[in-house]
């Protein structure tokens, strides 16, 4: 079994409306032998991926996949399943995948979900090593694979934090789009509707507030001038200074660097001077100051703030080892680490224990050293602030929340992460002698989101909706313009229409890509490309992209989702058998309509059976265009209360179940400006029914279209420009 | 000549409306004045011609002194280029002492001028010099370091010119702007708004560029390299010349350009290297033209400069050396960030740019031959800036605005390479290289050449509205008697309103009614805490005497000032302050500082406070008990307002117009309209309300529904019943407040009255014997006592104090006398018959309070017991019966 070619479908294609790996699989000699006739295999299989069991498959019961294994079926659908696997043992879960035969004798289509294609394309090649060990009866190594793969996605793919929300987001409704190949930087929504996050960071997160809460000192002062508990504490010079000031604090103490994070340098509950002077040489060796601050009695734990709001909380417990007689504390040390929880990285929940100067120091202090074999069940503290693994959401008191909000607000952060020391989380913060012990900007969102213990909190919503108001999703109308023909004409057209409607309009089609008055690139460039430079663009807020069916089988689309979807015709090819198997003409064309949002309209053409055929795959509404009323899908649709835009003796009318409309005169659109576009008198019909689907009125039509096209010499704006110019 | 004391006043005071450094010098009639006098002159005859101006003709006396210290401490700021002027000389009761105070601008400065001033005077009498010139300089430099930076100086002072309060919260330039909830912040050229995201990704050079292609700005073309060896395969890609900079960086530092040949692309790229930390480089193709900064401030083009590098122009004779020497002459040439341009350096990196010119520091250019030193324009480095705002071309502005959006600044600097900036990019072939957030507004403000640009303004312009002051309502209540229940009224009557209020008074800090600090809150930095709380709509601020002598108001101005009653003072004797007019003129000084649109509530029945109206630049409410008082009269008669009691009603009167708010007995406060001054503190209140512009029927509700008791008012005028007996526990501790205490209980029901009492130590003898006649005039039985904190008087003194009151007194009490407030209560307690009133004077008040609330709890549900029992009890149980 060969994989020929694998291509990455970016956007909504033939297959899904999301993105997927679409590979060109030779089955070769195996395309005789399918599983029933491979002995063992199915076996082999099983005892690699048991998981395989929940794959219903064609059957629709769980066991479903195992039955078809069973009764035999061909390898390219089990590289479908296995591929599906893979990246749900290393990843995430996924569910999505196709196995079709690509025409030609043995070759099959092998599509899967897949959102990183490096990811993917490695779960592929991983699956058919798989497959192929189990179908020669070979050995396998799945989990060294699976660390393999594991590492690929940790370093492709979204970080688990950056995940959450751009799954909540997605759930709402509103479009992402990931702005670098590496790093959590995500775009949410399109052009002039887009927010940003980097991991938990908004576009809202303030630069001022981020350097306040780095600076620990600084913050401590804030919080205080509020009436946030914090510890008593100060910025010490040397080490002899820390002593003093642990003295007019009050012993135990903590000494820690004065900017800082992820308790970098943090020694905790020092008593003794020699404690103290070592506690502020191991903080200053982090390059800032050193502060002392009074030691807090209690647990700590973490408190998300979004918004005005504490959303999660999260206790947990000094990291420990706990003695079993035998192994030295180093020993026990490495054993734990062995635990796949444990790593270094956003996508561990548990940190890899490491026993550093601060540890030893605490060793010490316990009378032991990495050497020492600690009795059976004696537990031994390696570092106080360990990780936090307990959701406590639900105990966390009012009074708390407010005061993690009232921080927040006081350093300025929309998100932030509160450490916090108290005995009782349920309790005020004041009655408790507990503290806020650092403000943390961009915190980890991993230990609400896969908590050890307790339920999962969604933070990724939470962020979603501190960032999106309940009505908004992030959108900008996007009309998509495709067909067989004609497309980039209507394309060019619809998009001077909504420009000359007020828009801020980006526009691709065959002349190339402009975002206003501005082209970005001239020439028939990639489409997916060029719609994605758009969508990108904080100026624009209304898109016009012409969709070729060559543009939706290679590459997918750009946008997720369209308020308008224009099909002018479809016209099948010649059948050709040698080349790979059916056309996809009509399923390519028939992508963008698949994706009109519920509010929007697909703007069909009724004089055309094979385009009227993808009425009924549309979730908004249905505008036919037609050039006679005489046009078969019609009658029903008007009767229905449908809309439709028709020529009738010389006048494009406007036809919304029984009520008639005059639109424009067929004279005004034979001398219509059309800038050096060939146009004909129906390429007009889409244009004035997408500026209809678009919401505008009969008389706003008229009007801009009277203005825009009336024949008078092109207007250039940018020649025009005076003043520096002021973009809202 | 001695230095007895110095302080800082940092808001608006006694003296002026200036930040003050506030000084007492001592002589000693040993001391030789006239050889020190005349030493000074000698050594330093221009500066002490200044100081020695108008000075006192007597040279020895401390007033002399004063003026000497104080006209010092003035002029060397002046030679270290701080502009101030103002400076008084006080007399002191003691006439070896003398108080000056003078202006100051920055607190380290002031500080350090006055050491140096007192250092002057030292040294001229002991015969030695200092080096002024040297001292002048340091202090220059002081002054430099700590005051605000130039562009965040710029952006302070523009907030300022349009009224919005400014407030520095660290020693660096992190700025409050505006109060409480109103509040900003900036940091630098950075708002409170300025993103994370966009900082970061203007951060990384090659993210910025790709950003910037989204919106078809156009970059110069080039790509990220991991290696020298790739740094010249680079090169050669893009076509030399190229530049080579570290993908994250800032100020140009590391950056190389004009690159021609393979060793230079890879030394840059080894320099480059250093500069970032993950060692990524980018080299891009080397643009022709010009450095133009352009500063885009929310969405517009502000002010553009064309950068030009360090260099000198030959004159055929100076070798290069010798032309950066001549050349840092140039005055306007500095070692800091106070001239438009910083001194040319010949360092290491400038040798290096020689040397590819092909020169050397001893080479000698011919005539108009121009030098480089540097390959970039930065004005740290001696580059030079020339202001082109107005020549910026509009597609090219708009263009900038675009970057700026796109990489998510709302201050963004943004470096375009260019031939020129009056050209759409299109045609000149520029490219904008680099997106900065938190730009340098120095070259903008100061440039080298042309026009200086408002950029400060423009950054305030983009945080705040038009007209749009980021301030929040503030009300300031001072007086001698009644300001915490005033204070605590008002802030009821805001918090009706739904509005959040921070509020500061004698037992605390208050934050939408929960105490964030405790003890007595009534100074500037309670006020300040108050004013930077970011959840704090309305601020109604407690203020007492204390905190205005030591450090002046925290705050500048406020809406509504309240002066309750000067009366017959408190505190007299104390700071210098003998007669109930100086104590006034504190009392006066929030009303000074009531904003032109704002509102002083002054009590029209106590002539001191009357007095004040003429003070207040706002308009003027007066309150009174009588509705015929002649100053409230006189003042409806002239269109004014006022707020007072006719007929057992409360009414606002505005001019001729009257509207009654309502029957003195509706409002639980007054207690049924027997409690004198509650009438007069809800008369204030309802008063501060009316002038934050309440209507009628809010002030209504709220004084409706506003009483004196533990939980609202704690310790100022609680009344407690028990069986047939009633306790009063009040902070009152001078005559007025006896006073108004003793007609309070005149129209209370009861059969005997009692009172525990002890008076401050800190206060004048007359004054204790005064509280004392007052008490022995009018209650039956007094227990007297003193605490351990008797504020600097010997044991006893009070009590004998106390006793010779007592004498004078009408009447022949019985006193009783214990040690300890709480055994003082617990006895009078204890000793309580039906039908008596006890006035129980509360100091450590919610220890009192606790324990005499404590008691009757337990009374209650304790019959058999009997009160004197319990206290007992209670006592022991607090371990105080054993002494």
């Amino acid at each position: 079994m060969q994989v020929r070619n694998v291509v990455a479908l970016k956007g909504p294609n033939i297959w899904a409306n999301f993105p997927v790996l679409e590979a060109l699989v030779d089955l070769g000699r195996y395309e005789d032998l399918p599983t029933d006739k491979l002995p063992g295999f199915t076996d082999r299989l099983m005892e690699w991926l048991p998981s395989l069991i929940e794959h219903r498959c064609s059957e629709g019961v769980r066991g479903g996949f195992l039955q078809r294994l069973r009764g035999g079926t061909w390898l390219g659908h089990v590289l479908e399943h296995v591929t599906l696997e893979l990246e749900s043992l290393a990843h995430l879960p996924v569910g999505f995948g196709r196995a079709r035969g690509a025409g030609e004798r043995g070759v099959y289509k092998v599509v899967v979900r897949c959102d990183e294609p490096v990811f993917g394309e490695a779960c592929l090649t991983a699956g058919r090593e798989l497959v192929m060990a189990a179908a020669e009866g070979k050995s396998f190594d799945l989990a060294s694979e699976l660390t393999r793969l594991r590492a690929i996605a940790e370093k492709v793919c979204l970080g688990p934090g950056t995940q959450a929300i751009v799954d909540a987001a997605r759930a709402r409704g509103i479009p992402s789009v990931r702005l670098t190949e590496r790093s959590n930087l995500v775009q949410l929504g399109y052009g002039k509707a887009q927010r940003r996050i980097w991991t938990a960071e908004t576009d809202g997160t303030a630069a001022v507030a981020e350097s306040i809460a780095q600076d620990k000192e600084l913050t401590r002062k804030l919080l205080r001038s509020v009436g946030v508990p914090v510890p008593e504490g100060r910025v010490v010079a040397s080490a002899e200074d820390a002593w003093a000031a642990a003295l007019e604090l009050g012993l135990p103490v903590v000494v820690k660097p004065q900017d800082g994070n992820w308790g970098r340098g943090v020694s905790i509950r020092l008593e003794e001077r020699a404690a103290v002077e070592k506690g502020f040489q191991i903080a200053a060796n982090e390059g800032s100051g050193v502060v002392v601050e009074r030691f807090v009695p209690g647990s700590q734990y973490r408190v998300l703030v979004v918004g005005d709001e504490a959303v999660a909380a999260t206790g947990g417990e000094a990291d420990h080892i706990v003695g079993d007689g035998q192994r030295t504390i180093a020993e026990l040390v490495e054993r734990a680490n062995q635990d796949p929880s444990r790593g270094r990285g956003p996508s561990h929940v548990l940190t890899t224990l490491v026993l550093d100067d601060i540890s030893l120091e605490l060793l010490r202090r316990q009378g032991l050293t990495p050497k020492s074999v600690p009795a059976s069940g004696r537990t031994v503290v390696i570092h106080y602030n360990g990780d936090l693994t307990v959701d406590v959401t639900d105990q966390l008191s009012p009074e708390v929340a407010a005061s993690c909000a009232l921080a927040a607000r006081t350093v300025g952060l929309d998100i932030a992460g509160m450490d916090i020391i108290a005995e009782d989380i349920s309790r005020s913060l004041e009655s408790q002698g507990g503290a806020v012990i650092e403000v943390n900007a961009s915190p980890s969102l991993l230990m609400h989101l896969r908590p050890l213990k307790g339920e999962p909190r969604p933070v990724g919503e939470a962020i979603v909706d501190h960032m999106f108001g309940a009505d908004q999703t992030g959108r900008v109308p996007v009309v998509a313009v495709t067909g067989s023909r004609r497309l980039d004409t209507v394309a060019s057209l619809v998009g001077r229409l909504v420009s000359a409607a007020g828009y801020e309009t980006g526009v691709v089609d065959a002349a190339g890509v402009r975002a206003g008055d501005h082209w970005l690139e001239r020439g028939d460039v990639s489409r997916r490309a060029g719609s994605l430079r758009l969508l990108l663009n904080p100026l624009a807020n209304a898109f016009v992209f012409a969709v070729t069916e060559k543009s939706v089988l290679e590459e997918g689309l750009a946008f997720d989702g369209c308020q308008v979807a224009i099909v002018t015709d479809v016209v099948e090819p010649p059948p050709n058998p040698e080349l790979d198997g059916p056309s996809h003409t009509w399923r390519a064309l028939r992508t963008p309509v698949d994706i009109v949002l519920p509010s929007g309209f697909a703007v069909l053409n009724a004089d055309d059976p094979a385009t009227v055929s993808m009425t009924k795959f549309v979730k908004g509404k249905v505008m036919y265009f037609a050039r006679s009323l005489a046009a078969p899908p019609l009658a029903d649709h008007l009767a229905a209360g449908g809309t439709a835009v028709v020529l009738e003796q010389e006048r494009v009318v406007l036809l919304k179940g029984r009520v008639r409309e005059e639109l424009v005169d067929a004279a005004a659109l034979a001398s219509a400006d059309a800038r050096g576009l060939t146009v004909t008198l129906e390429d007009w019909l889409p244009v004035l029914a997408a500026g209809i689907a678009l919401g505008m009125t009969v008389q706003a039509v008229q009007s801009v279209f009277s203005n825009e096209f009336d024949g008078r010499p092109a207007r250039d704006p940018e020649r025009e420009a005076t003043g520096a110019a002021t973009v809202g | 000549m001695k230095l007895e004391s110095k302080r800082l006043l940092r808001g608006p005071n006694r003296w002026s409306d200036l930040t003050l450094l506030e000084g007492i010098v001592k002589v000693d009639a040993a001391d030789a004045h006239d050889a020190c006098w005349a030493r000074l002159t000698a050594e330093y005859p221009e500066l002490c011609a200044r100081v020695f101006a108008g000075a006192p003709a007597v040279k020895g006396s401390a007033l002399f002194w004063a003026h000497v210290v104080g006209k010092l401490v003035v002029e060397l700021q002046v030679l270290a280029k701080i502009d101030v002027a103002f400076m008084l000389v006080l007399p002191l009761d003691a006439a070896n002492e003398a108080r000056f105070v003078a202006e100051y601008l920055e607190e380290a400065t002031a500080e350090r001028a006055l050491a140096l001033a007192v250092e002057l005077i030292d040294a001229a009498r002991a015969g030695k010099v200092l080096d002024l010139p040297a001292e002048v300089t340091a202090l220059r430099k002081l002054n430099e370091e700590t005051r605000l930076g130039p562009s965040t100086g710029a952006i302070a002072e523009a907030a300022r010119a349009r009224g919005i309060p400014v407030r520095r919260l660290t020693d660096g330039s992190l700025l409050q702007l505006g109060y409480g909830a109103q509040q900003r912040r900036v940091w630098a050229a950075e708002t409170d708004r300025t993103s994370a995201i966009g900082e970061a990704i203007a951060q990384d050079k090659e993210l910025t560029k790709q950003m910037l292609s989204i919106v078809g700005v156009p970059v110069p073309e080039g790509r990220p390299v991991e290696s020298a060896e790739e740094a010249w395969a680079a090169a050669q890609a893009v076509g030399l010349p190229v530049a080579v900079k570290p993908r994250k960086g800032n100020q140009g530092k590391g950056v190389s350009v004009g690159l021609r040949t393979r060793e230079a692309v890879m030394g840059a790229y080894t320099i480059a290297a250093k500069y970032d930390r993950w060692e990524q480089v980018v080299v891009e193709r080397h643009l022709e033209g010009a450095d133009y900064r352009l500063l885009v401030v929310g969405g517009r083009l502000v002010a553009a400069a064309r950068r030009d590098p360090p260099r000198v122009t030959g004159d055929g004779t100076s070798s290069i050396e010798t032309l950066v020497a001549t050349e840092n002459l140039n005055p306007l040439r500095g070692d800091d960030h106070s001239t438009s341009l910083s001194k040319l350096r010949l360092d290491a990196i400038a040798c290096e740019i020689l040397a590819e010119q092909g020169l050397t520091k001893e080479s000698v250019p011919a005539l108009g031959q121009v030098v480089v030193l540097r390959r970039n324009a930065n004005l740290s480095t001696g580059g030079s800036a020339t202001d082109v705002t107005d020549i910026v071309h509009p597609l090219v502005a708009r263009r900038a605005i675009e970057a700026a959006r796109v990489v998510g600044l709302d201050i963004a600097g943004i470096d375009l390479v260019s031939p020129c900036v009056d050209r759409p990019l299109e045609e000149s072939g520029g490219a904008f290289v680099e997106v900065n957030a938190a730009p340098g507004l120095r070259m903008h403000l100061e440039p080298s050449h042309g026009q200086g640009r408002a950029v400060g303004e423009a950054i305030i312009d983009s945080m705040f509205a038009r007209g749009d002051d980021a301030r929040i309502p503030i009300v300031a209540v001072t007086g001698t008697n009644g300001k915490t229940t005033t204070t605590r009224f008002v802030a009821h009557l805001m918090r009706q309103r739904g509005l959040r209020v921070g509020m500061t008074c004698t037992d605390g800090i208050y934050v939408e009614g929960k105490r964030i600090d405790t003890g007595d809150c009534s100074g500037p930095k309670s006020a300040k805490m108050v004013l930077g709380h970011p959840s704090v709509d309305v601020a109604v601020l407690e203020t007492a005497r204390g905190g205005m002598l030591r450090e002046g108001l925290g705050f500048d101005w406020c809406d509504v000032a309240v002066v309750t009653n000067v009366g017959e003072g408190d505190h007299l004797g104390m700071n210098g302050i003998h007669r109930v007019e100086d104590l006034a003129a504190i009392k006066a000084i929030p009303v000074r500082r009531v904003s032109t649109r704002g509102v002083a509530v002054l009590n029209a029945d106590d002539p001191l406070v009357a007095a004040m109206a003429p003070l207040c630049p706002g308009t003027v409410i007066f309150f009174s008990r009588h509705a015929e008082s002649p100053v409230v009269v006189r003042h409806r008669a002239s269109g004014g307002k006022a707020i007072v009691v006719s007929q057992g009603s409360v009414v606002l009167a505005d001019g001729r117009l009257e509207r009654r708010l309502a029957s003195l007995s509706e409002l639980p406060i007054t207690q049924g309209g027997l409690v004198g001054f509650q009438i007069e503190n809800l008369l204030a209140a309802v008063g501060a309300g009316w002038g934050l512009g309440l209507p009628l029927e809010a002030l209504r509700f709220g004084a409706e529904t506003f009483a004196s008791h533990l939980g609202t008012v704690p310790g100022r005028f609680n009344v407690v019943t028990h069986r047939d007996s009633t306790v009063i526990l009040d902070y009152g501790h001078n005559a007025s407040a006896l006073l108004a205490l003793q007609e309070a209980i005149s129209g209370m029901r009861h059969r005997r009255r009692k009172v525990v009492y002890t008076a401050a130590g800190d206060r004048r003898d007359e004054d204790i014997i005064r509280q004392a006649e007052i008490l022995g005039g009018f209650f039956h039985e007094v227990y007297i006592y003193e605490d351990q904190c008797t504020r600097g008087r010997a044991d006893g003194e009070v009590l004998r104090l106390m006793r010779e009151g007592f004498v004078r007194a009408e009447g022949s009490p019985r006193i009783i006398q214990l040690t300890g407030e709480l055994r003082a209560i617990g006895a009078a307690i204890g000793g309580l018959e039906p039908g008596d009133l006890l006035l129980c004077q509360v100091d450590q008040v919610e220890l009192a309070l606790e324990f005499v609330t404590g008691l009757f709890r337990q009374a209650e549900s304790r019959s058999l017991s009997s009160l004197a029992q319990l206290a007992a009890a209670a006592l022991a149980a607090l371990g105080m019966m054993g002494g």
